[in-house]
């Protein structure tokens, strides 16, 4: 209830803010109404802080009156997983997206009062606020359990059962509601520290693409076309180095823990936050452009406002059900009201933007096109337009089971290959742009300069494809698209030796460049050259391949109900192992995988595991009962009964007799069960002929003696041959470099530090 | 017109063209097995896999083959280039991309339609009360 509440109670200030932030915009001179407005927006924000802290406290006391908490948690999650149920969920991740989009609102108000913009800021923030919070209202996390099952929980009349749990609607009229003891659980592939880590941090990406769009539409309000960028450009950084520090976390999860093969594999899901940030990064770019020559003003504003749209749009393909079953995340159908709401969000926005930019667009100072091709504004534009263009590449790929369902009827997605394919020619342009843009001047660089200045680059570049070409890149796509990397890298890691001896701050971008000119590489090598097997082990038998030897020695639990399979892997010189794990989801019977990774520096062997065959079901199972003959595959079976030993330490051990007979020869067969503190452990027994084998599956002792009851197995001998063994299939790979993703990616985010202290200091 | 202008224009030109085309290339069309047989283009069945019909894996030439009936009751054996797909024993329906050779309906990737993981059944939730 009180949660509740204070979700309509923040609707309600934020909704009384944002027009009153408007209103003081409108009558310019009421300055009291911009002060009343901040404080509805604070007192706002103390509101979905305490829903907030509410909602955790639910979760920590395992409150399963709640649909949410019931939905997404248990009582056997440990403490850090349970506090990554709060955004486990649709209810939850729009709770936290309204959270954290309140919290930065209040630095916002601060940073733009000292710059007097804070009416036109907060009237766009706010109104993006306010409908965040719309969300939580139709989609609250602090439903009530019966509300959603009322027919299974609600009961009329009677007196509840005291060894349940229940609680009273109305007791006057004999109306309760059993409450659940247990909650369903989190999805076991998210149990790790990375769902602790990674939502939080996407989400503050998703909150900070919001703030130049409220910039853009604050300044068309205010009629200040050129300045805004100044003071927009820190949060771009931000918001940019955020995103995308989320997004390789994100791809970092993948790899490590999911086992999708690789960082990447173009799931909507992933594709949702790439779009937004490609955007962004150009905005970034285009900024610059505008700040050192006053340049694509107007691009400016549109992409500004695309980056926010683009989020909107995507959170509309994947929290709206669209997308169906198309995609590996599952997606929850969430009802029409979300996808009205989404759709209505996406509708009002754009509706805004583009309305005041149309509005203002004949204001908006025109450049002077007084630059030439040979220019850094130029390369700089470029550059910016692939990254958009890549952008909608990706979202229109992404919508296509949207398309394909308007246009066919019936929705598809699109082949992964489809990303790759029009991706690709724009990578290289990329990396081209990012390294020659580096070497050009400002509205014109004459090519005798340029050519001085391009032809180290470019020759070390050639020498480095070269010996790639001789160590294994054949394709010409691929030898272009790495010749375009290394020019990147080389000219980049040049300016930044070059800046570095000179002035620290100034080196950002070029330290960003060289990050992403790695990541290229590293993508190229590792996802195009990589080299894959799969391998049957069985077990303690050792196979060979890519030069190891792999023996497989068995499994052991880890924990509850996890597996790891461990296989000793031998190179020569070294040996170590290599444990993926396998396990039975109980919430759904699915089998969970995760791959295991050794780093061997220059490339990784990836072990995924695919299936265990166990051996032992090649026999027959035997339901034995005391005395009785049983007649099979030409032999008879009797079981004689068994004997039971306790020893010192726990240890006790089950010995069956069973008369084996065949066509002229009686045995008594011995099979044990040895039972040490809980571990089983079975000693089949095997007969003379050498024909068969039984092993023990489970015993009945029982009181009355003829009652006793023992299942085995039964399992035939060809010839001398051993029963056949577990074995375990598993694919090998071998990824070629893929360190460079992951030095490229920190090189990257120091660089983004760099440079957002610069432009912070900038800002002031 | 200048150069700038004319170039941003071709390259934007280019770019839709190429996106377009790739597009269609890259979606895959639904059909029966009787549609995709007379199809020489890679195709999606749907369909379900026949539990009572053996599966296997072949570790040596890495294929998982088992059999399927589509939608129009229409029966063939399908061979995957791959492992066993995740989730298959669960799955509800299965879709099979790729192209047939002869009889067999040769796929390169298999996806299992799971029942809903994340929606919350009365079934379960019996189970946690």
């Amino acid at each position: 209830m009180l949660g509740k509440f204070l979700i309509n109670f923040t609707f309600t200030l934020s909704l009384l803010s944002t027009i009153f932030y408007w209103y003081s915009f409108i009558r310019k001179s009421e300055f009291t109404y911009q002060k009343f407005a901040r404080y509805l927006f604070y007192y706002s924000v103390i509101g979905i802080v305490i829903s907030s802290t509410l909602l955790i406290y639910y979760i920590l006391t395992h409150q399963f009156q709640y649909h949410y908490i019931w939905g997404h948690s248990s009582t056997d999650l440990p403490i850090s997983l349970l506090v990554s149920t709060f955004y486990a969920g649709q209810e939850g991740s729009f709770n936290l997206w309204a959270l954290l989009t309140g919290l930065l609102g209040i630095f916002l108000i601060k940073y733009n009062a000292k710059r007097n913009y804070e009416i036109e800021f907060m009237s766009v923030y706010g109104l993006i606020f306010t409908i965040l919070i719309l969300f939580l209202v139709i989609k609250n996390p602090f439903t009530l359990i019966w509300d959603v099952f009322p027919k299974e929980l609600i009961q009329y009349g009677g007196n509840p059962n005291s060894s349940q749990k229940y609680t009273w609607i109305d007791q006057a009229k004999g109306i309760w509601a059993s409450i659940p003891v247990e909650g369903r659980g989190l999805n076991p592939l998210l149990q790790n520290y990375w769902m602790v880590i990674h939502p939080p941090i996407l989400f503050i990406g998703f909150t900070s693409m919001s703030v130049p769009f409220a910039f853009a539409v604050a300044s068309l309000l205010k009629k200040d076309y050129l300045n805004w960028i100044n003071i927009a450009k820190p949060w771009v950084i931000f918001g940019s180095m955020v995103l995308g520090c989320g997004i390789l976390l994100g791809g970092f999860w993948a790899y490590e823990t999911l086992g999708w093969g690789g960082f990447w594999g173009w799931d909507p899901v992933e594709n949702s936050s790439l779009v937004p940030w490609l955007v962004s990064i150009a905005t970034l770019h285009t900024m610059l452009t505008q700040k050192n020559s006053n340049k694509l003003i107007r691009t400016n504003f549109i992409f500004s406002i695309l980056t926010f749209l683009l989020v909107l749009y995507s959170t509309f393909l994947t929290r709206s059900g669209v997308l169906g079953d198309t995609s590996v995340h599952s997606f929850v159908t969430p009802g029409a009201t979300i996808y009205w709401l989404l759709l209505g969000a996406i509708i009002l926005f754009s509706g805004l933007s583009i309305y005041m930019l149309i509005l203002r667009w004949k204001e908006i100072p025109k450049e002077e096109s007084n630059y030439s091709v040979l220019s850094r504004e130029y390369a700089l534009f470029l550059g910016a337009s692939t990254l958009v263009i890549s952008s909608f590449f990706i979202a229109i790929g992404t919508s296509s089971p949207l398309i394909t369902l308007m246009l066919k009827g019936k929705a598809s997605a699109v082949e992964i290959n489809y990303y790759i394919q029009t991706n690709l020619p724009l990578a290289i342009a990329l990396a081209l742009f990012s390294g020659l843009g580096q070497l050009l001047w400002w509205k014109n660089t004459p090519i005798k300069i340029l050519i001085n200045k391009i032809w180290i680059p470019f020759i070390v570049s050639f020498a480095l494809t070269t010996i790639s070409y001789f160590v294994g890149v054949k394709e010409v796509t691929m030898l272009i698209l790495i010749f375009s990397s290394y020019f990147m890298l080389i000219v980049n890691l040049m300016l930044a030796w070059n800046v570095f001896k000179g002035k620290i701050s100034l080196v950002g971008s070029y330290v960003t460049h060289v990050g992403f000119a790695l990541m290229l590489l590293g993508f190229v090598f590792s996802a195009k050259y990589d080299s894959k097997q799969t391998l049957s082990l069985e077990e303690g038998k050792t196979i060979s391949a890519f030069n190891f030897d792999f023996t497989y020695l068995g499994y052991q639990q880890k924990d509850k109900n996890r597996y790891a399979f461990n296989i000793l892997i031998d190179d020569g010189k070294d040996n170590f192992f290599i444990s993926p794990i396998m396990f039975i989801n109980n919430q759904d019977n699915s089998v969970i995988r995760h791959p295991d990774i050794k780093n061997l520096y220059t490339k990784d062997l990836y072990i995924s595991p695919l299936s265990l065959d166990e051996g032992k079901s090649q026999g027959e199972e035997l339901n034995l009962i005391k005395n009785k003959i049983i007649e099979t595959k030409g032999i008879t079976l009797k079981y004689l009964g068994y004997d039971f030993v306790q020893l010192k330490g726990g240890i006790n051990d089950l010995t069956l007799s069973i008369e084996y007979k065949n066509s002229n020869k009686i045995q008594i067969l011995k099979p044990k069960m040895i039972n040490k503190k809980g571990n089983l452990n079975f000693q089949s027994a095997k007969t003379d002929d050498n024909k068969f084998e039984i092993s023990i599956i489970s015993v009945n002792p029982s009181k009355i003696e003829d009652q006793t009851t023992a299942k085995i197995l039964l399992t035939k001998l060809d010839g001398a041959q051993n029963p056949k063994k577990e074995t375990l299939i598993v694919e090998a790979t071998i990824k070629p470099l893929i360190i460079l993703v992951w030095i490229g990616t920190a090189i990257v985010m120091i660089g983004f530090i760099i440079t957002l202290i610069r432009r912070v200091k900038e800002a002031k | 017109m200048n150069l700038r202008f004319i170039l941003g224009i071709a390259i934007i030109i280019v770019a839709i063209i190429f996106a377009s085309y790739s597009f269609t290339e890259a979606n895959i069309e639904y059909m029966t097995f009787n549609e995709a047989l007379h199809s020489s283009k890679k195709a999606q069945v749907k369909g379900d896999w026949i539990k009572e019909k053996p599966s296997e894996f072949d570790p040596i030439k890495n294929t998982f083959s088992f059999y399927m009936v589509d939608d129009k009751n229409i029966e063939y054996q399908v061979i995957l280039i791959g492992a066993k797909p995740n989730n298959f024993e669960i799955a509800e329906s299965v879709v099979a991309k790729g192209k047939f050779q002869g009889n067999i309906f040769y796929a390169s990737n298999v996806l299992t339609k799971c029942p809903s993981k994340y929606e919350a059944g009365t079934e379960e939730l019996n189970k946690t009360l």
